[in-house]
């Protein structure tokens, strides 16, 4: 299932994939699998991504 | 092959290892010989390691039943492992470019592209001079330079699959930006 709240939130912060994968310091292919769906990220990620975009887990990640 | 050519081969090998450490220090941008590779990169290169490690076993028994009928490939019998070696490097390599895989966080692609060409070329060296003296067959079998062949192959495959991944992301790259 694709990961639209991540995307916005990214879109929102004018952040590209690239950007946003130097920061949480994975590949910009990795945050592309996390959004389309393709991977579940570990907690660990999921934080770092939550940190990077200045969201709340529930706010990314809870359905 | 005697012993002093298998401890030349061996010592060869060592010699080997040496300049892919000091290459290594050169391709990663942080000057680390270890690549850098996030969860998810792991996970899909644990997969490429497995799918290898099954590549090169299959590879074996079908050579050590089509050995115990007599069957041998045309070239050195010490090369026929190298083959199974070969060919779990390039399963593993094509599956980890495919999926994204290959570059590793701290890798700097055009240094890396550049060391590819330099072996290529210094493969392509032996081959070469094997054509021109007439010593690429030895009793009707491929001798050393059959491995350079092998390798050359290799790198032309990592080559155009690290091309047609590379126009498939930057498309796919366009689209989700």
């Amino acid at each position: 299932m694709k990961n639209l709240r991540l995307k916005s939130a990214r879109a929102a912060k004018d952040m590209s994939q690239e950007d946003l994968a130097d920061i949480c310091g994975v590949s910009r292919q990795t945050i592309s699998a996390v959004e389309k769906g393709d991977y579940n990220p570990t907690i660990k990620l999921c934080i770092a991504i939550c940190k990077a975009l200045d969201k709340t887990l529930d706010e990314l990640f809870w359905e | 092959m005697n012993i002093f050519t298998s401890a030349g081969a061996a010592v060869g090998l060592m010699i080997g290892l040496l300049i892919c450490v000091v290459l290594f220090r050169f391709a990663n941008k942080d000057k680390k010989i270890r690549t850098e590779y996030d969860e998810r990169q792991k996970m899909v290169r644990a997969r490429a390691y497995m799918l290898a490690f099954y590549t090169v076993m299959v590879f074996e028994t079908v050579m050590v039943i089509l050995g115990m009928g007599g069957f041998e490939l045309p070239i050195a019998s010490y090369l026929q492992h190298f083959t199974g070696i070969i060919l779990g490097c390039i399963v593993l390599g094509v599956y980890c470019i495919w999926h994204d895989v290959y570059w590793g966080l701290n890798s700097n692609r055009k240094r890396y592209s550049v060391i590819m060409i330099f072996v290529g070329i210094l493969n392509c060296i032996p081959i070469i001079g094997a054509l021109k003296s007439g010593t690429l067959f030895m009793d009707g079998k491929m001798g050393m330079p059959a491995l350079n062949i092998m390798v050359v192959i290799m790198l032309i495959i990592f080559s155009l699959t690290i091309l047609i991944r590379h126009f498939a992301d930057q498309a796919e790259a366009g689209k989700e930006e």
